[in-house]
């Protein structure tokens, strides 16, 4: 009787230990989707009401709770978002935080935010890819925050870069710029080439930062440091690239050409110029300087076998674990002139979020200049906001020692901003596309089938 | 249940049983669950009482009719003293004390604090070593006869200290007082009033004093523990996989994308699944000229072009067919031969067999991350290896051959043969260790017969251990295909992040891969639920072949 008595203590114990817990308090978030569509447009009036009610209600009832989630690349990422929510809890007054570490890209952060949004347990706020933002606006699951915007005195849309800021504002309705809001960008990241300079000096090609510095760093210059390390050896190859839609976009986009066309309502993949891109990238993959295309570069080049690989700011943690010396160079210039891709995800707020003021107060403290300097010092992001005190104080984290070059990337490289397709179906556009790319560089499917077809194909993902 | 055990009582039903006050209260407890189920049924759907709209409003309602239905079924039973009305009415209170109680918890937002339980548990583990330092005094104290009792005492107050400060470093001091908090909370005291009012109803029912009132038979008291018993895993099974199949199966015939409103769409999505086209082309002429709009290629034999409205799907049922055809063999019959090996009598055998089981019971990401570094085409061990070996061959003078580098992951051709070698690998093993269980059930005898006759071993082990194996190779090729039709985790961390699940031209694309894709990448949940459908029927019909191919060779005195 007495053990029994005793494991039923226990588990008493262990039930209201439960309780203990902040993120379990009774200020739950529950609206159901259909709901939050039909809240979405918050008029100013609206805003006012809640912001109001909220205040008040912060006041009479004490602390509210704010859930929020993002997606770290990495542990030691999970682990600074952890220590961000813990200062920011000092800071913002009446709210209590609550940090959800919400998994990687590989470990089902997005599986798992569709599942709590579909059950009304989502968290407040929440970060989504900008890819994303048509779906999530669209269906009305997350908050037109405009409202809460114009109200704070230190906002300001200028402060970050302005084509996220285009998508942000974008209303689903017209596929064109709104008077709306649907979050702030946590970051933003461009492509670079990682160089394995001991290769490269080995192989006795040219410095490729040399050659970016000296204004001849194009696609030619770039073939032939390619080749030269190639020729190290079978096992070394001079280029390595990821087989996803951003580094076979830049060879397009490189050459004038692109995905859709200007008015982002029809296929422009069988344009001239987006054909001798592909052509291009087809024949440089021919010369057999490349590591096999769709084959995991990022391993092989942290073996040494890789002389320049392509990849964004995240990769940078990764790499500083590689014993030669590395470095980073701008993107070589193609015929259509520099090019590269912003790339970037946001902070948004839960439509069915009962405490939208204090979704918004958090979400413009963790877009910060501050905030964003502490994700940035471990080396995956740059800070979505232009301001030069963020910008000056990226470049001190370093290696590699040219972080120039990310922010040349953005600068100089035209970016296309990473865009969700606000009329049509981006993800089945985008698997489509990669299916025929693939055709085209394996040898299975000629340039002028590819041409004949593709955007027959793919127009019919364009709504209408 | 046969009907001819005794009563647990000898006493006689009278005509018009004397009602006891506590049977009184049941009955009454009974109609106002019927009466509370109908008002709460009529609410919900007036629109009077909670906001449940749509597969919510039907589950709740047809929840609150079941429960109606059955304390109305239930009532004239008590009051006839019939044990059917006990049966019936202890099932009832016993389940709505679970779930009003899970309920309470769930509006008290108890559930949601289990991570914190987990990250104070992490925090303060090492308290619990104080109750396992009290257990091992508590143990010991034998050994000691003459203070036994002393040392068994501060062994047991030791225990209890220790569980204290775990339950105090754990937080109930702060937990309880939030936990009465909330439990004072309109909705969270009444649900906490319904779960006690039906747990002390459970309890008159059960008390001895109830038996005698309904002359329960000791059968019909079995049955009512039997289902209690299984209770819990009615319960999740009924949670977690019974309500999920059947709301898949309602969500499969509308658009829904997990986000919105849910639309009734009939069976559009099993239309657009089994949507297929046939055109031979012209010269010059292309498959997405020819075919009709919304079609796209799947395949193309010659000039002829087999166009699907969901290519993918077409797609991905080919590859998983192929990989079951060259798969499950793999898994199958190399296990066969591996059990045959480790069933013999040579020292050390059982360290092979948990050499060989380790596969099965690592953690399937963790082993698949290692074999997506040993298929590395450029640094993988795999390609080393054939390296070396071609070089090893060429050692023979004459020879000259160059050793073949597939590109593993990277390949269409070999993208799919990547799964398929490491499905069999992650495979053997396991089915190894059940053939050997199988062939431990073989008689010995059978053998020993064998060797007087002079049977070599491969015939023992053709015309012996393979008939009397048949029962375990059929669970074992069944549970294989199975897992193998279903397979996702591999493609998925094989081919990812570098490449979408579906591999290099859609190579590894399998079905649950597709709805996979549907379901969370393009936010067709509808749609992704109609593929999870179509592919269950398919494994369904499968395992019935299997199961029906087995009846028939145990009818025929082969199994």
């Amino acid at each position: 009787m007495t053990r029994r008595l005793l494991v039923v203590l226990f588990v008493f114990a262990l039930v209201v230990a439960a309780c203990s817990s902040d993120d379990s308090t009774d200020e739950e978030t529950t609206t159901t989707a259909a709901a939050a569509a039909g809240e979405e447009t918050t008029t100013t009036e609206a805003m006012a009401e809640e912001t109001t009610t909220t205040s008040g209600g912060d006041e009479a009832a004490g602390a509210v709770t704010i859930r929020w989630r993002t997606r770290p690349d990495n542990d030691q990422e999970a682990g600074v978002y952890a220590s961000i929510s813990d200062d920011l809890q000092g800071q913002l007054t009446d709210v209590t935080l609550t940090y959800e570490a919400g998994g990687t890209e590989t470990e089902g952060y997005q599986q798992a935010l569709l599942t709590q949004l579909a059950a009304g347990e989502a968290p407040d706020v929440f970060w989504i890819p900008g890819a994303d933002i048509a779906e999530f606006a669209s269906k009305g699951v997350i908050l037109d925050l405009a409202p809460y915007a114009a109200a704070d005195p230190d906002f300001s849309v200028d402060d970050f870069y302005p084509g996220p800021m285009a998508q942000l504002t974008t209303d689903p309705a017209t596929g064109q710029p709104g008077d709306v809001l649907w979050g702030l960008p946590r970051d933003v990241s461009t492509f670079g080439l990682y160089l394995n300079l001991d290769l490269i000096n080995e192989a006795g090609a040219p410095d490729p930062r040399e050659l970016a510095e000296a204004g001849t760093w194009d696609w030619a210059a770039f073939t032939d440091v390619a080749t030269a390390v190639s020729d190290l050896g079978a096992e070394v190859s001079g280029y390595g690239q990821s087989s996803w839609w951003g580094p076979v976009g830049w060879w397009l986009y490189s050459a004038g050409g692109g995905f859709f066309n200007d008015a982002v309502d029809a296929c422009g993949l069988d344009t001239p110029e987006s054909i001798a891109g592909l052509t291009a990238f087809r024949d440089f993959y021919a010369t057999g300087a490349g590591l096999t295309y769709g084959e995991d570069p990022e391993p092989v080049f942290k073996a040494g076998n890789v002389g320049m690989f392509q990849n964004g700011r995240w990769a940078t943690p990764g790499i500083r674990e590689v014993d030669f010396n590395w470095d980073v160079v701008k993107l070589p210039e193609g015929p259509g002139g520099p090019s590269n891709w912003q790339f970037w995800g946001a902070y948004v707020v839960n439509a069915g979020t009962e405490n939208p003021q204090a979704a918004w107060d958090l979400v413009a403290a963790l877009t910060s200049a501050e905030v964003q300097a502490q994700v940035s010092e471990l080396g995956a992001n740059i800070p979505s906001r232009v301001s030069q005190d963020a910008l000056d104080a990226f470049l001190t984290f370093s290696p590699p020692e040219n972080n120039q070059a990310f922010l040349d990337g953005l600068s100089e490289g035209n970016p296309v901003t990473e865009a969700p397709l606000w009329n049509g179906d981006w993800p089945s556009y985008r698997d489509a596309m990669n299916t025929a790319v693939n055709a085209v560089v394996t040898g299975d499917q000629t340039i002028e089938d590819y041409q004949a077809n593709i955007c027959t194909e793919l127009n019919q993902y364009f709504d209408g | 249940m046969t009907q001819s055990a005794p009563p647990i009582t000898q006493q006689p039903a009278t005509a018009s049983p004397r009602q006891p006050g506590w049977l009184i209260a049941v009955i009454i407890w009974q109609a106002i669950i019927a009466i509370g189920a109908i008002a709460l049924g009529i609410g919900m759907v007036t629109g009077a009482v909670f906001d449940f709209r749509g597969v919510g409003l039907v589950v709740v309602t047809v929840l609150a009719a079941l429960t109606a239905a059955a304390a109305i079924y239930a009532i004239p039973y008590l009051i006839a003293h019939t044990n059917r009305g006990r049966s019936a009415a202890t099932l009832l209170e016993y389940t709505l004390l679970v779930l009003t109680a899970i309920a309470a918890l769930q509006v008290m937002g108890l559930f949601r604090g289990i991570d914190a339980v987990a990250a104070n548990f992490r925090d303060s583990w090492y308290w619990a070593l104080i109750i396992i330092v009290g257990w091992v005094i508590y143990s010991q104290a034998e050994r000691f006869k003459s203070a036994e009792s002393t040392i068994k005492l501060v062994g047991r107050w030791t225990m209890v200290a220790g569980a204290a400060i775990l339950a105090i470093a754990l937080g109930i001091i702060p937990g309880t007082v939030e936990f009465l908090r909330r439990l004072i909370e309109p909705d969270a005291l009444l649900l906490a009033a319904i779960a006690a009012v039906c747990g002390v109803a459970f309890w008159l029912l059960r008390r001895h004093d109830a038996a005698e009132v309904f002359e329960t038979t000791v059968d019909e008291a079995e049955t009512v523990d039997g289902y209690l018993f299984v209770s819990p895993n009615v319960f999740g099974f009924l949670a977690f996989f019974g309500f999920p199949l059947v709301f898949s199966l309602f969500v499969s015939f509308t658009d829904w994308d997990g986000l919105t409103a849910i639309t009734w769409v009939g069976a559009e999505n099993y239309i657009k699944i089994f949507s297929i086209q046939f055109v031979s082309l012209d010269v010059g002429e292309s498959a997405s000229q020819a075919l009709s709009a919304g079609y796209f290629q799947a395949f193309r034999f010659g000039d002829v072009v087999m166009g699907a409205r969901d290519p993918a799907f077409w797609i991905g049922f080919r590859n998983i067919l192929f990989f079951g055809f060259v798969a499950i063999p793999l898994a199958t019959f190399p296990a066969l031969f591996l059990a045959a090996l480790l069933n013999s009598k040579i020292p050390g055998m059982k360290v092979f067999r948990a050499l060989y089981f380790i596969p099965y019971v690592a953690g399937l990401l963790g082993v698949l991350l290692i074999w997506k570094q040993l298929y590395n085409a450029s640094i993988g061990f795999i390609n080393y290896g054939i390296l070396r070996f071609f070089d090893l061959i060429n050692l023979i003078p004459g020879l000259n051959l160059t050793a073949p580098q597939p590109e593993w992951l990277s390949d269409p051709k070999f993208a799919m043969w990547s799964i398929i070698i490491f499905f069999a690998w992650f495979m053997t093993g396991y089915n190894a260790v059940l053939f050997v269980a199988g062939m431990q059930g073989i008689p010995g005898s059978l053998y020993e017969a064998a060797d007087i006759d002079g049977a070599s071993w491969w015939k023992k082990f053709r015309n012996i251990t393979v008939p009397l194996l048949r029962p375990t190779t059929f669970f074992v090729v069944a549970t294989t295909t199975i897992l193998g039709l279903q397979v996702f985790t591999e493609p998925f961390i094989l081919m990812g992040p570098q490449l979408p699940p579906s591999g290099p031209d859609n190579s590894t694309l399998t079905p649950v891969v597709q709805l996979y894709q549907e379901g969370f990448q393009r936010f067709n949940q509808g749609y992704a639920s109609a593929l999870a459908w179509v592919l269950f029927i398919f494994i369904f019909g499968v395992t019935l072949i299997y199961f029906w191919r087995q009846r028939r060779a145990e009818a025929e005195g082969m199994g």
